[in-house]
């Protein structure tokens, strides 16, 4: 099976979306004989290569954070690029993939519809869309935190290198939790604050500007 | 009311498009209204990099320096930011998308529960309320414009305000132009 990567994260090889498309694709890699090619949508200077990676593919599976409740930039000007493709034969299948930093897939949602409305609007079939969130934990998590979900992308990549589909199960379980517990949502808001944000203004000595408010309308202008 | 809107029409040669910005912004004006059209294509508009330096570096502040300053020292002031864009497939044009990813350090990293979700505290007392102005495609159907409004209301909790309308550029500016001055 030959399978097209597009890495849609402004932070390209960074990137937490990178670090889960890795534990796919190696499960991907786990059948003899596929292949992949991954295309970072940030280098926009080769959106021409994308659009033809994407004309030759069978499979194709973006992969993204959610920016501000939706794809990032990039991304719709890769989507733009496709506009001349809409319903030609021959097109590929495609999935996404979508990871947000808030923890619950009620964020992500929105985007899935519109993806599922893009498929059908390119004439590619539908293979769903994987939402996972706190996806920040990826880089800012403990390691050990993290074993679990890499390896239930491991196991969605090596399935659909089996299949060419996503496994269901595999993708509800990532979707959880759909709602936050009060407790929980106190635990994950101290534990950001204290070790990740706080000790970035910390470091940044930035700490105590961390309520400015730069373009109040008493600041002064530029 | 101060009313800045955000043309996100990436096609110089879509001047009906323009068009109509202009006349609804004459129409505001006329109704002792301020406004401020910034239009997007013709500005220096970098990509949002992800890197929270906004958040953890100069809080408030995005770290590169470019139109987008301009743009939301103007947002942040208004009481309704109009997104105005034609629907490129199904949704705002990639252009829109890129300067309102950079309206990030408008907000603040800390998380908050808003009706049981998490979402970030705000930066500031007041935030525009957000509205859209839509050019439909000749794809363009009611399921895409459900779509994009909610996507864009969803948007609004995390910009701090509501969600007003959508309007299409087939409305009737006067009816478009009444409709934000009665708001």
């Amino acid at each position: 099976m030959k399978l097209a990567v597009f890495n849609g994260s402004p932070r390209r090889e960074s990137s937490n979306t990178r670090v889960l498309m890795e534990h796919f694709l190696n499960g991907f890699m786990a059948t003899e004989e596929n292949t992949y090619e991954i295309a970072y949508l940030k280098d926009v200077k080769d959106r021409d290569t994308f659009v033809s990676l994407f004309q030759d593919a069978e499979h194709v599976i973006l992969a993204s954070p959610l920016y501000v409740d939706a794809m990032p930039a990039v991304v719709k000007d890769f989507i733009e690029s496709l506009e001349p493709l809409c319903q030609r034969e021959g097109n590929p299948d495609i999935g996404f993939v979508v990871q947000s930093g808030f923890p619950e897939p009620e964020h992500s949602r929105y985007l899935e519809r519109y993806y599922e409305k893009l498929a059908k609007r390119l004439g590619c079939r539908y293979k769903g869309t994987v939402i996972r969130g706190a996806g920040e934990n990826v880089r800012a998590g403990p390691g050990l935190m993290n074993r679990g979900l890499y390896k239930s992308f491991y196991k969605l990549g090596e399935a659909f290198g089996k299949t060419g589909e996503f496994d269901r199960k595999i993708v509800a379980s990532l979707a959880k939790p759909e709602r936050l517990s009060r407790l929980k949502f106190r635990i994950i808001s101290i534990v950001s604050n204290l070790m990740y944000w706080n000790r970035m203004l910390k470091k940044n000595n930035a700490y105590d500007k961390r309520f400015d408010r730069p373009y109040a309308a008493e600041a002064k202008t530029d | 009311m101060k009313i800045t809107i955000l043309n996100g029409n990436p096609d110089a040669s879509n001047v009906v498009f323009d068009d109509y910005l202009k006349k609804l912004s004459d129409a505001l004006l006329s109704d002792r209204n301020e406004t401020t059209i910034f239009t997007l294509r013709d500005m220096d508009l970098k990509y949002c990099r992800g890197c929270f330096g906004c958040w953890v570096k100069t809080p408030g502040e995005c770290v590169v320096k470019d139109d987008t300053r301009k743009i939301r020292r103007q947002y942040i002031n208004s009481d309704l930011a109009l997104f105005a864009s034609p629907v490129v497939m199904g949704f705002t044009s990639a252009l829109l998308k890129r300067a309102h990813e950079r309206f990030i350090p408008l907000i603040h990293p800390y998380f908050e529960l808003v009706d049981g979700e998490m979402h970030h505290l705000s930066r500031y007392d007041k935030y525009p309320l957000m509205a859209l102005l839509l050019e439909k495609g000749k794809d363009t159907d009611e399921e895409d414009m459900e779509i994009i409004s909610d996507i864009y209301r969803r948007d609004a909790i995390n910009f701090k305000t509501s969600f007003c309308f959508t309007r299409v550029t087939s409305d009737p500016i006067e009816e478009v132009a009444n409709e934000i001055s009665g708001l």
